[in-house]
């Protein structure tokens, strides 16, 4: 836990949704001066059920802590449903989180 | 001559199975797209040689960030994408994200934050479903650089 704060929510026809993961998103510059290695999310996906919904490949000039507000549609969403956000940064660490989606009745 | 057969549909079908489920990795499978350090090679390394039309899309982002470290970039589409690519030119590569926009996504909305080490200008690039690409560019001062950590 904690690796991620996941905000999903079904306003009308539209799914919402805005992640924050947890993660330094150090450049090759940053690391260089401080004597680390680079590391950065790479691939991130969000997913409700099998169905993907959202699919990024990132590098590492997200800001630290990259949020990422996105929209798809809500249809096929019933209550329960989850959003479940995966992703893996350069040192290979991969992190799976769920969260129910909001709004629905 | 049949056992052959047999199992190349086999491999065929298991091969089909994830292309349609998943998913689209652009680290692997266009590695020199974040290795460019100029926004048009980095574009060409994605996509090719395209001619992209200057509509279609819109970024939003603030005329003057304060904070190069987390500057908000509101990416919309007003046609139907199949990836979408964000790219800066005041960074030492050029690749920011790559999105591939799922099939039943009509028009993107989409917000991140972004990084830039100076004030510079920030690329959208957008693959259409109709086989058309679309382009548009912002141009934004970063008061304070971000990626000095």
């Amino acid at each position: 836990m904690a690796n991620m704060k996941i905000k999903a929510k079904v306003k009308g026809d539209t799914l919402k949704c805005k992640i924050q993961a947890k993660h330094d998103m150090i450049t090759y510059n940053i690391a260089k001066k401080k004597g680390v290695d680079a590391n950065f999310i790479t691939y991130m996906t969000g997913k409700i059920g099998d169905r993907i919904v959202f699919e990024a490949s990132t590098s590492q000039f997200l800001s630290k802590n990259p949020i990422i507000k996105f929209e798809a549609p809500a249809a096929g969403i019933k209550k329960g449903d989850e959003l479940t956000m995966y992703w893996k940064d350069l040192s290979g660490k991969e992190v799976t989180e769920a969260k129910k989606v909001k709004g629905l009745k | 001559m049949e056992r052959r057969k047999f199992l190349g549909l086999g491999l065929a079908a298991v091969a089909l199975v994830p292309a349609s489920v998943s998913a689209f990795d652009f680290r692997k499978d266009k590695p020199d797209t974040w290795k460019a350090k100029k926004v048009d090679e980095a574009i060409k390394a994605l996509y090719g040689d395209i001619k992209p039309e200057e509509s279609g899309l819109s970024i939003n982002v603030p005329k003057i960030a304060s904070n190069g470290g987390a500057i908000p970039v509101k990416m919309t589409s007003e046609v139907q994408l199949k990836s979408l690519a964000l790219f800066q030119d005041a960074n030492p590569e050029a690749a920011v994200a790559a999105f591939t926009i799922p099939a039943d996504v009509k028009t993107v909305n989409y917000m991140t934050k972004i990084k830039m080490a100076k004030s510079g200008s920030i690329t959208l690039v957008g693959e259409g479903t109709d086989g058309k690409f679309y382009k548009v560019n912002k141009k934004l001062e970063v008061a304070l650089g971000g990626c000095e950590g």
